[in-house]
């Protein structure tokens, strides 16, 4: 047999060959460490300024730029105190709002999407095609007397859905083609395209209609429907991947629909809610464009908040505003260094099988 | 109770995966449906669970028509390959899971699934979770659950497929001696003919969703109704030898074998079984063969040989020993052949 | 049956429907109505009035004004007269684009995958000559520009950057877990707090780095009067951003390569990059692609930003286009607001759409 022949190495061979199959070599490692440590200065550096920001004075902070506290400048509570002692009253309403519309509408938007979610992972739907351009058909109908005609909002699109009713009960009998559970899926998953900016004026319109805007529901209602396709896309899925076998069982056990899913297959998926619930809850906590449509005052956000501390008298008051910003980010970001992993791998469950 | 099926035809699309399957199982029986993977018998089973639709045909369970039930309306108890435990449940949350949907009280559900548990011998292992026991221990988890409900039938679909082969046959005298105390029908699906021949009162065999014979193991054994039959059970399989039958005679390349059947038949199959044939010296007895391998069971030597007409199994006695590629002659017994008819597969008698 | 058990049956029986009855509903009522109602809007007048509205049609107007009219170099931008640079740059582009079609319709042909591709190849011919005539001769970009920009080069840019520190994460390097929970937090700091953060870092007088531009001798440069600058920077903090997302997935689809693969190709003697390249490239393209998908959609929604860090300023140098929507609605102009939504709205789905049936089912098949 012919044994290959170990070279001796020389310089450059043992700057860039690998000792071992588990280690690098020297300048791989030089350069890798390298970027990854250039990349976590990075990553830090925007946070860490915004840390230090909120303890200077606005002197530190006109005057060019200072670094480290207690060395370059001398670190005062004074935004802080400003914050929490004598302007907290605006700063915890938009807190609580925040708190209550992302709890709320992450509720919402993963009770309503798990249970379609589980529906199309486990029972064959097969509505008819004709039904749906029906219902469009009535839809535009109605949407095109309010709009042209100057019709009632309420009275004209229950009259359409009444009409509907009716040529679906007399008419569904001819029509023939019907879509499939992949059909249903992919339409609720496509919603996520469609951008807030083009539907937010008419669901200001409505809301404006039944008086609700600036209330807490409006917002959450929206928030739910837009993060509806996250959660229907990620718990699919994960309902996929859970063995049929256990439903079946519990079925023939004499378990209906709704005990199967609220008893097997929902503590089944604990680790796929709470990766959903942690992306759905940080996209409500952080989201901007819809709440400055449907929130001015009583239901404004943080996000609002920060926002709007843009234009004052005085100018941008960087440090009161890092203030915000930290107390706004910092509840997330704990909660996301502990979930990291978590988070990964619901996110790469809808991505895999995309 | 009993379970009846008739004339049950199942399709998916255009793809007929049963085709009028006719079918009394007695009260008490154990029935095993037995067939290759894809021939219709796990769905079969499904079907009268309840978990398939049926496309045509009728089942009732204890004479009463249950064909567009719902299983929980069937009063059937099934053991899943997978044993089907919810893993997030503790082994008594599990076998009293059915008596809890049925809004058992507390204390009742506690008493019967201690007494279930005693019977299977779970009881020092009720507090555990699935993950936490070994693969018998889930099978008899699996066993216990079903037998909680004391249902009209039991199903069983591969339930001790995920064993290993030990345990297997322990877990198979077990089920078999469970079944005679509690006299429940049970109809059982495996693909393992040991199974079936060990456990069942009846075995019904499946191919691609036809039913070839639904008889007792020993007949189905000693007297298969056709080819495939007679292929499928047994091991090793049945030695086959193609040739032509005029009027009882057996020819098959320069020899001829006298037969006791009388027909005639333009391609026929003689059938034997490796138990029935003799290795003999070379040049004597009904075959000539070159011995191709030779592997020693434990109470029995099964000899492999090359012969003219294919391969040959043989069971010879355990002290029998043989050069590779050496010549044997092949002998066997006449009154224990089988003739089949190669075109329609039919056994002649 | 008593009461209780009968609504048992019932809702066991309807169960199918209960299930996903809510999920239809919010979707027609928060999506489906207003996507509606918003068309007509587009297709309108609207003037607002103490209370309710006046609403007048007018047909494609609104989309004319912002193709043809007043509003053209807001959304398409200034046209000049294409140079022949610019002619042979978008003649080429052309070609290209007719040669991959006329290769498609020559192997395989339906009918609906070629009426798709001849969208996207449409689609794809008309930005060629856009880019020609309006930046390629030194005029500005429209807020389409603008908004294709933060989607192509910032997406671009933040797969490499990710894939890349994902990649180093799976080498035995100390640390890892630190460096995965370090760079996985901008991701969920709100895009409005990223906007400031990068304002005042990028701040050239008092910022951070403002001694280093004083010593290039750039002290009194303001990055946010430049038009390259600003988009450049909005393009920096989105990245900061949305690389984590990225850099999450890719590296637990890095992890979860089979590594008897990797061990297969170790063996017979293939360097780190032959690895990468034929071994765990494929494996996670299928991931790859689909997680560009999420990110080119949520990539075109871009607003925090750029309102936040130059209020899509100096000009409208990096307004994009649900800025220009938003901008619109501010001044009352209902109508422009939603023709200016509903264009971001096909461009977002002929640019989805095409890379989902081109990209990711293409891989999805070739697998």
């Amino acid at each position: 047999m012919n044994h290959a022949a170990m070279p001796n190495r020389t310089v450059l061979q043992k700057l860039f060959e690998r000792p071992s199959i588990h280690t690098m070599a020297p300048a791989t490692k030089i350069a890798v460490y390298g970027i990854l440590l250039f990349w976590t200065a990075f990553v830090v550096f925007p946070i860490y300024w915004l840390l230090i920001t909120s303890f200077k004075e606005a002197a530190d902070v006109n005057g060019g730029p200072v670094f480290l506290p207690w060395i370059d400048f001398e670190p005062s509570l004074h935004a802080w105190k400003e914050l929490f002692v004598f302007d907290y009253k605006d700063t915890l309403k938009a807190y609580v709002n925040s708190i209550i519309i992302a709890l709320s509408s992450t509720l919402l938007s993963i009770l309503i999407g798990s249970m379609a979610a589980y529906a199309l992972a486990r029972i064959e739907y097969k509505p008819k095609f004709g039904t749906i351009v029906l219902f469009v058909a009535c839809m535009v109908g109605a949407v095109v007397a309010i709009a042209r005609l100057g019709a009632d909002l309420w009275p004209t699109l229950a009259a359409a859905l009444g009409v509907f009713y009716f040529l679906a009960r007399v008419l569904s009998r001819h029509f023939k083609l019907t879509v499939g559970n992949g059909d249903i899926l992919f339409w609720m998953i496509s919603q996520r395209i469609l951008a807030p900016i083009v539907v937010v004026v008419p669901i200001y319109m409505m809301f404006q209609s039944v008086r609700l805007l600036d209330t807490h529901i409006a917002i959450i209602l929206t928030y739910s429907v837009v993060n509806l396709p996250i959660v229907v896309w990620l718990m699919y899925d994960f309902f996929k991947s859970i063995p049929i076998d256990l439903e079946e069982s519990a079925q023939l056990d004499g378990a209906s629909r709704l005990m199967v899913f609220w008893d097997i297959v929902l503590p089944l998926s604990k680790t796929g809610l709470a990766a959903t619930t942690l992306l759905v809850m940080i996209l409500a906590w952080n989201e901007y464009l819809l709440a400055l449509f449907l929130s001015t005052s009583r239901a404004q956000t943080m996000p609002i908040l920060v926002a709007a501390m843009n234009a004052g008298e005085r100018g941008i008051l960087w440090w009161s505003m890092s203030v915000v910003i930290i107390v706004m980010i910092i509840p997330v970001v704990l909660m996301a260094i502990i979930l990291q992993r978590f988070i990964a791998r619901g996110l790469l469950l809808g991505a895999v099988k995309g | 109770m009993t379970v009846v099926l008739d004339s049950v035809t199942k399709s998916f699309g255009d793809l007929k995966v049963l085709h009028e399957l006719d079918l009394e199982v007695g009260d008490g029986e154990f029935l095993v449906l037995l067939g290759a993977s894809g021939s219709g018998k796990s769905t079969a089973l499904r079907m009268i669970a309840g978990l398939e639709t049926v496309t045509q045909g009728r089942i009732s369970i204890s004479g009463r028509d249950v064909t567009n039930e719902l299983p929980k309306y069937r009063d059937v108890a099934m053991v899943f390959q997978s044993y089907a435990l919810y893993p997030h449940k503790t082994v008594a949350e599990n076998i009293g899971y059915p008596l809890k949907i049925r809004r058992l009280g507390k204390s009742e559900i506690e008493s019967q699934v201690r007494e279930v548990a005693e019977q299977v011998q779970l009881a020092d292992l009720l507090d555990r979770y699935p993950s936490q026991l070994s693969g018998g221990q889930r099978q008899r988890v699996a066993l216990a659950r079903a037998m909680v409900r004391r249902p009209a039938v039991f199903l069983m679909d591969e339930p001790l497929s995920n064993l290993d082969a030990k345990l297997r046959g322990h877990m198979r005298a077990e089920l078999k001696h469970m079944q005679h105390e509690l006299g429940i029908t049970t109809i059982y699906v495996t693909h393992d003919q040991v199974e079936a021949m060990t456990l069942a009162h009846r075995v019904a065999l499946l191919e691609e969703g036809k039913l070839q014979q639904l008889a007792a193991p020993k007949r189905i054994y000693n007297d298969p109704e056709n080819l495939f039959v007679a292929q499928f059970i047994g091991s090793p399989p049945m030695n086959l030898v193609r040739g032509g039958l005029d009027s009882g005679i057996f020819a098959f390349g320069e020899t001829q074998v006298a037969t006791k059947h009388e027909g005639s038949c333009r391609s026929a199959v003689l059938g034997l079984r490796a138990e029935d044939c003799e290795v003999v010296d070379p040049q004597s007895g009904k075959l000539q063969a070159k011995l191709y391998a030779n592997e020693l069971i434990g109470d029995h030597v099964l000899v492999t040989a090359k012969a003219e007409t294919g391969m040959f199994s043989i069971k010879a006695p355990k002290d029998f020993e043989a050069k590779m590629d050496s010549n044997i002659g092949i002998d066997f017994d006449l009154s224990k052949l089988f003739l089949f008819d190669d075109s329609t597969g039919a056994r002649i008698r | 049956m008593n009461f209780a058990t009968r609504f048992s049956e019932w809702l066991d029986r309807h169960s199918g429907r209960l299930f996903i009855t809510p999920a239809v509903v919010m979707i027609l009522v928060f999506s489906i109505f207003p996507l509606v109602a918003s068309l007509i809007i587009a297709f309108s007048r609207i003037r607002l009035r103490a209370g309710s509205y006046q609403v007048r049609w007018v047909g494609l107007r609104n989309f004319e004004k912002q193709i043809f009219g007043s509003e053209q170099f807001h959304f398409l931008g200034t046209f000049a007269p294409i140079s022949a640079a610019g002619w042979i740059l978008a003649i080429g582009a052309t070609a290209g684009i007719l040669w991959w079609l006329f290769r498609y319709a020559s192997r395989r042909f339906t009918i609906v995958g070629f009426i798709g591709r001849l969208i996207t190849a449409a689609f794809g011919i008309g930005l060629a000559f856009l880019f020609a005539a309006t930046l390629f001769s030194g005029k500005p970009f429209g807020t389409l520009g603008v908004t294709l920009f933060y989607v192509f080069i910032g997406c671009g840019i933040q797969f490499v950057i990710g894939l890349g520190l994902a990649f180093l994460c799976t080498q035995p390097v100390r640390g890892r877990n630190i460096f995965r929970v370090v760079f996985f937090v901008p991701l969920m700091i709100t895009p409005i707090g990223v906007g400031y953060a990068f304002r005042m870092i990028a701040d050239t007088t008092k910022g951070p780095f403002s001694p280093l531009w004083q010593w290039v001798g750039l002290g009194e440069y303001s990055w946010a009067a430049d038009a390259w600058a600003a988009r450049i920077f909005i393009v920096v903090g989105d990245s900061w951003q949305w690389i984590p997302f990225i850099f999450v997935v890719l590296l637990a689809a890095l992890e979860n390569v089979p590594r008897d693969f990797v061990e297969a190709a170790e063996v017979d003697g293939a360097s780190g990059w032959e690895i990468f390249r034929d071994v765990t490239w494929p494996q996670i393209l299928p991931v790859a692609a689909t997680v560009m998908l999420i990110r080119v959609i949520e990539a075109f929604k871009i607003v925090d930003l750029p309102n936040i860090m130059t209020s899509g300023g100096p000009g409208i140098a990096t307004e994009s286009m649900t800025l220009h929507s938003l901008f619109a609605w501010r001044a009352l102009d209902l109508g422009q607001s939603a023709a200016v939504a509903y264009l971001l709205l096909f461009v977002t789905v002929v640019v989805c759409v095409s890379f989902f049936n081109l990209v990711v089912l293409g891989r999805i098949r070739k697998s």
